[in-house]
């Protein structure tokens, strides 16, 4: 067999040279989304997704007809379980972003292109930001069937929509940053499960928090349980939307704060092992 | 005129107090394979992902096709990289990853499945484009990488051990892409491997490292020349015709013949020194011993040269720079 290879045509040569296609982090979130979703990974944690919502909707709505639970209790049930595990999700695939790359072998590849740093995690980002979003969707009909009789399923979506988002978006951003400081991919992603766990634990107490401003700090300082905090507020204890504003302060800016990380320390971060003085 | 497309001045890269590359300057010009040789541990992988901006360094300096190591963006636009045990995703397959790797450097989607297409069958690969590339063996991996550090059209390829696991007929074919992509353009190879025969056969210029530094460069004849080895060959012939041989070649001044212990058939030719047979040139007498046995009409079986290849000059440079 004999082999050749030719230059490529012209055009393609000064598109090259140039580089005036799609941006980076564009090419890079919809490569990682085709990789989330066509290898299987993404559609096996939603169909575990679907199994558990169920198995909890099923739960809280025979625990409804006993009257063990009003119909508002189990919709914020409902709902902060499709959070806590959606945004685990999200969690657990960006854990996945840049010490998997390490591990697999494909990240100095990734590295010598002329993509920025910056533009590869930010792609990551809002790929494992569509995890949150299909497992948002995927709980849209089990909130309907339990909250469509109490008038709250909008407000129970918007809600459930906002609050995860938020989520989402810090832990996720948190996610990929554990995942920047490991070489190893079950480090990484044991370490960011560790740390929802942690974080997800307060609002699993039998009777919530014990009452008194620690605990009130501590509380407001998480940011999974100040957000599941809001959403129960407005949907059990019927509190308007801007009553309990400041329990979004913390999700927000953990959203604002571990996004920016990734932005503004991105090129430190993407290197081909943790802690070498990469480019 | 010759233009230099990779050059490397006082490059240094510590990984704490550990130096893996110390003060290493070379240079290599457009269209020329530059063989990165060394020993394992050398500081070949990191000198080249120092010249590929994936690392940085701690001191020195370095251009590549024109642009100081401070541009590694442009830099990273015009080289074409094959890392040492690159890893590849098994689900996609052979035409997706390159058309990702295509989009990454600015084609759109039809410009970047054209020149997949063109790349897949430019290494050998258009039957299996669309297979995944967990269907692909190790020698088919290696083409699709060697492919994939063609898709942007480099002005320096630098390939990192691209024959390591691959039986005889892989490292032909390998061998075979790195000669037309110097041939079919302008690149630059910067080729690091351990097989020294394809070395010699294909690039123009060799730098040999030892731990972290450059111990020769230049042409493969100059890094021969450099190491200063005796000449010496293995000569065999027909078993009833080795006295004669040795008796044609004893009346050669400045060669000592050798019987190899356990092999009757074979003899070992030594140039004594130098410069000792008249002032002529060593391999001289070789030569003429050579023509003397065809002229007696003893067979030759095997002549194979020692002391005049580059494994021997690399052994020597490295076991030298270890004492």
């Amino acid at each position: 067999m004999t082999l050749r290879v030719a230059p490529p045509a012209l055009g393609v040569r000064q598109e090259l040279r140039a580089g005036n296609g799609q941006p980076g982090w564009f090419v890079v979130a919809e490569q990682e989304c085709r990789d989330l979703w066509t290898s299987g990974r993404g559609l096996i944690l939603l169909f575990l997704f679907s199994v558990l919502l169920s198995a909890v909707t099923y739960l809280t709505s025979t625990n409804q007809a006993l009257n063990f639970l009003e119909q508002r209790e189990s919709v914020n049930l409902v709902l902060q379980f499709a959070v806590a595990v959606g945004v685990l999700a999200t969690l657990v695939v960006s854990a996945d972003g840049i010490s998997g790359e390490r591990e697999r072998g494909t990240m100095e590849t990734l590295l010598v292109t002329p993509v920025a740093r910056r533009s590869i995690i930010i792609g990551k980002l809002i790929a494992a930001l569509t995890l949150w979003f299909a497992t948002f969707l995927i709980s849209i009909p089990y909130v309907w069937v339990l909250g469509r009789e109490v008038g709250i399923l909008g407000l129970a979506l918007a809600l459930g929509f906002c609050v995860g988002t938020l989520l989402a978006v810090g832990l996720g951003s948190i996610g990929l940053l554990i995942s920047a400081a490991c070489n190893s991919n079950k480090t990484s992603i044991a370490a960011s499960i560790l740390l929802l766990l942690i974080l997800f634990a307060p609002t699993q107490l039998p009777s919530g928090l014990p009452q008194g401003w620690f605990f009130e700090v501590l509380l407001r300082a998480n940011p999974v349980a100040s957000g599941l905090a809001y959403i129960s507020a407005l949907l059990v204890e019927g509190h308007s939307w801007t009553q309990d504003l400041s329990y979004l302060i913390t999700p927000l800016l953990t959203a604002i704060i571990g996004a920016g990380a990734l932005i503004f320390a991105g090129p430190q971060l993407v290197r081909l092992t943790r802690g070498v003085n990469a480019g | 005129m010759t233009t230099i497309t990779v050059e490397a001045v006082e490059l240094t890269k510590h990984f704490g107090v550990h130096g893996a590359v110390e003060n290493v300057s070379f240079s290599a010009s457009q269209g020329e394979i530059m063989g990165l040789l060394g020993p394992n541990g050398a500081g070949k992988t990191t000198t080249i992902r120092l010249l590929t901006t994936v690392l940085k360094p701690n001191g020195g300096e370095f251009s590549i096709a024109g642009h100081p190591s401070t541009a590694a963006t442009e830099i990273r636009r015009c080289v074409g990289v094959l890392p040492e045990s690159s890893g590849y995703p098994s689900h996609q397959t052979g035409a997706e990853y390159l058309r990702f790797f295509a989009r990454l450097y600015g084609l759109n989607r039809s410009q970047a499945r054209g020149l997949s297409d063109e790349l897949l069958a430019a290494v050998g690969l258009e039957q299996r484009g669309r297979s995944r590339i967990s269907t692909y063996s190790r020698g088919m991996r290696q083409r699709l990488g060697i492919a994939r550090a063609l898709v942007n059209d480099p002005a320096v390829v630098f390939l990192d051990e691209p024959t390591l696991g691959l039986d005889p007929a892989g490292q032909a074919q390998v061998l075979d892409i790195i000669r037309s992509v110097v041939s079919a353009g302008d690149a630059t190879v910067v080729l690091s491997t351990h097989l020294l025969p394809e070395v010699e056969q294909i690039c123009s210029k060799v730098v040999i490292l030892n731990r972290g530094r450059v111990v020769v460069s230049g042409s493969v004849g100059e890094v021969i020349g450099t190491a200063v080895i005796e000449h010496s060959a293995h000569l065999r012939v027909p078993l009833h015709l080795v006295e004669r041989a040795r008796q044609v070649l004893t009346n050669f001044p400045g060669l000592t013949i050798d019987q190899i212990e356990g092999q009757p058939d074979l003899l070992r030719i030594a140039i004594e020194a130098p410069g000792t047979a008249s002032g002529a040139p060593p391999t001289d007498a070789m030569n003429a011993g050579l023509a003397a046995i065809t002229a007696a009409g003893i067979p030759v079986l095997r002549f194979e040269l020692e002391g005049a290849r580059l494994s021997d000059a690399f052994l020597k440079m490295t076991s030298e720079a270890v004492a």
